[in-house]
């Protein structure tokens, strides 16, 4: 079943565009990475599914589990299930990491219909995510991310994504800025996620995440619009000769066309 | 003189009418009548005076202040107590409500009493904190002055629970002006704490007029709150002034949240060495409110410490004012001074003048301060909104996490959880944080 339909999908910032003809359509259960230069439109992808301000969308739509998820604000596609772990998660001096995941999971839980969880079932149920992802206790008492170091940034993005079970989740650059302890600690935390309902989009610029955690289908996204898509084979290919090629390539024309 | 001219209330007949605390005492009488001489020679200040520029008298003077109560108004202390169990002073419209409090049990060693049962030993520390040729409220406050708080701790004496002032203004009298002096002595080695409320109908639109006066002996230790959550249409004019001797601390955090207008003069002076001060400061103001605090720490000997942390929340039309000066005085070597004032601005209508001052004639000192003005953060917003909390709720929650560094400090951990869900309901669309 479709998960979430990208249809030809242009967007703009400061009426600069930069997403020029998406099209992509990612199954439940299904892993999709996204790579592609600098430049390439990445991260705009990554903010305009999940609604940051400041995009303009010019053409084209979004289906997210049969939804027009362009019309929802952010907080409905989370609480619908959209999952987004951010490339630089932002430090938050005066929110305690308890407080934002029981305020998260709460209005999850509250959109689901259910009860708010009190508060020793939501300790045992956090502390066991927290193994997941091999991170202390301490850190739930601390201010979100302040004076967290890269990786432990990184982890505390995943444990977000553990407890609140997404559907949809979007990885933005996961691997950046992780040494390999902290990329095998934080790929084993997303591959124990993985499973027949949930579907992950996956935006990195290099290969090595996708040798700990294997997807299903990989694209290449070029000046705005995938320009070719294949198999795990494709990244390794794109890691041997780099980006340069795909430019040239016949069949990134075609394929960048809108469908 | 640069006066406010044209105020509506005769001032000076109310201070040789019944409305004020008549003593048969000397010191008393003399500055009464030394109050009365200054206040007819220089009323309130006006706009031109350098510490009352951005903010205007005017209205205040426009206001018909009624000094006589028709009717005792009733408070309920349930609703305003911060900590259960204390030693405890209530004054509803002007009057102490003796049934309200609860100073009959009190430990050897301290005293607390009505201003008014405590005027001979009071007056031996009356107006030695405070200068009332300064332009302000003092002389006013000190010609006035019919009630307050006297709070005395006896050398090497720790208090077992804060003493809790409240004060209320209950509305059933319009337009009714306060004037307080709470008068408040540390002996040697002594330790207390004390918190003062200031709560009112929301009808109340009156004047607080208030003198904090706190003499700290030889090591003598203060930790002392102001909560001020006053009606918003009530006028509020505070001073909270302290000597501090040889190795005294006094650790003063100051919450404004009521009045339409509000003015805090906060003052420290550390006569001996090692003495140390702590201004904490939050200010959150919505609508046309208009908050003013003016701090001012002197170090006058050397090796002295201060540390201030003022920080404001601003939203809709208001403006807030905050001026914190330092001076560190010729003889004051190794003074080390921090001060910071930072706001946050939550709509384009508020305005906020900031300025930290620091007035140093020693040459080997450690100081600094800074000011800062922000808004919220956008990427905290997106942050919070895409883990599933709708914008109001995250804008409060940030909110609060800005104002939190300043409920932090606060050492007592029941006034601290007492004093956050006051916050929270001030919130913007309030509450959101539980």
């Amino acid at each position: 079943m479709k998960m979430l339909e990208i249809k030809n999908l242009h967007a703009s910032i400061e009426g600069k565009e930069i997403l020029r003809g998406i099209n992509l359509t990612v199954n439940e259960g299904e892993v999709h990475a996204i790579m592609g230069p600098n430049g390439a439109g990445k991260s705009t992808l990554s903010n305009v599914l999940t609604g940051r301000e400041g995009y303009e969308i010019t053409q084209g739509e979004v289906i997210y589990k049969g939804e027009n998820l362009l019309e929802l604000e952010p907080e409905e596609r989370a609480r619908r299930g959209v999952f987004l772990a951010f490339q630089y998660p932002v430090e938050i001096p005066g929110v305690s990491n308890i407080y934002l995941l029981k305020a998260a999971l709460n209005a999850i839980r509250k959109h689901q219909g259910l009860d708010e969880l009190d508060a020793i079932d939501f300790l045992t149920l956090v502390r066991s995510k927290m193994q997941l992802v091999k991170m202390d206790e301490q850190f739930l008492h601390r201010s979100v991310n302040e004076g967290f170091s890269g990786g432990e940034k990184k982890r505390n993005e995943i444990l977000q994504m553990a407890l609140l079970e997404p559907q949809l989740a979007i990885m933005d650059e996961t691997d950046s800025g992780l040494d390999i302890d902290a990329l095998k600690t934080v790929s084993e935390g997303v591959n124990a996620l993985r499973s027949p309902e949930r579907s992950f989009v996956m935006i990195t610029h290099y290969q090595r995440l996708l040798d700990y955690i294997v997807p299903d289908f990989v694209h290449v996204l070029s000046e705005g619009r995938i320009v070719k898509s294949g198999d795990k084979e494709l990244a390794k290919e794109l890691e041997k000769s780099g980006y340069s090629w795909v430019h040239d390539s016949p069949e990134a024309e075609a394929e960048g066309q809108p469908a | 003189m640069k006066v406010l001219k044209d105020i509506h209330t005769d001032f000076s007949a109310v201070a040789n009418s019944r409305d004020v605390m008549v003593a048969d005492n000397a010191r008393w009488k003399t500055l009464r009548e030394q109050a009365q001489h200054q206040f007819g020679r220089m009323g309130l200040p006006g706009r031109k005076e350098e510490d009352w520029k951005y903010t205007s008298l005017w209205q205040l003077g426009q206001e018909q202040f009624v000094h006589q109560v028709s009717q005792p108004g009733h408070a309920d202390i349930h609703e305003l107590k911060l900590v259960e169990d204390a030693y405890r002073l209530v004054i509803v419209d002007g009057r102490v409500d003796l049934t309200a409090s609860s100073i009959n049990e009190l430990p050897s060693g301290l005293t607390v009493t009505p201003l008014s049962q405590s005027i001979d030993r009071a007056s031996e520390f009356l107006n030695q904190q405070i200068n009332m040729e300064k332009p302000g409220f003092n002389a006013l406050n000190t010609m006035l002055m019919n009630e307050g708080i006297f709070v005395e701790v006896a050398e090497n004496t720790k208090i077992d629970k804060p003493i809790e002032l409240i004060v209320v203004n209950s509305g059933h009298t319009l337009h009714y002006a306060m004037h307080l002096r709470h008068v408040i002595v540390l002996g040697k080695n002594s330790q207390a704490t004390l918190i003062e409320v200031y709560a009112g109908n929301e009808k109340a639109n009156g004047l607080t007029d208030v003198v904090t006066e706190a003499n700290l002996a030889e090591k003598a230790e203060l930790f002392h709150y102001k909560l001020q959550r006053e009606s918003l249409d009530h006028f509020h004019v505070a001073t909270m002034a302290a000597t501090q001797a040889t190795d005294s601390k006094w650790h003063n955090t100051n919450i404004s949240l009521g009045g339409k207008l509000a003015r805090n003069d906060v003052h420290s002076q550390l006569l001996g060495e090692q003495s140390h001060v702590t201004l904490n400061g939050l200010y959150l103001v919505t609508g046309e409110q208009h908050v003013d605090n003016h701090t001012r720490i002197d170090h006058s000997v050397p090796n002295t410490t201060s540390e201030e942390v003022y920080k404001g929340v601003l939203d809709e039309q208001s403006h807030a004012v905050f001026n914190g000066k330092v001076i560190v005085h010729k003889d004051a070597q190794k003074t080390d001074a921090n001060q910071s004032n930072r706001n946050l601005l939550l709509s384009r209508g508020c305005e906020i003048d900031t300025k930290p001052e620091m007035e140093i004639y020693a040459d080997d000192v450690k100081c600094g301060h800074g000011s800062a003005v922000g808004q919220i953060n956008e990427d905290q917003l997106f942050f919070l909104r895409s883990r599933g909390l709708d914008a109001v709720s995250a804008r409060s929650l940030l909110t609060f996490a800005f104002a939190v560094e300043v409920i932090d400090r606060i050492a007592n951990q029941e006034l601290k959880q007492s004093i956050t869900r006051v916050i929270e309901k001030r919130l913007p669309k309030g509450g959101a944080h539980e």
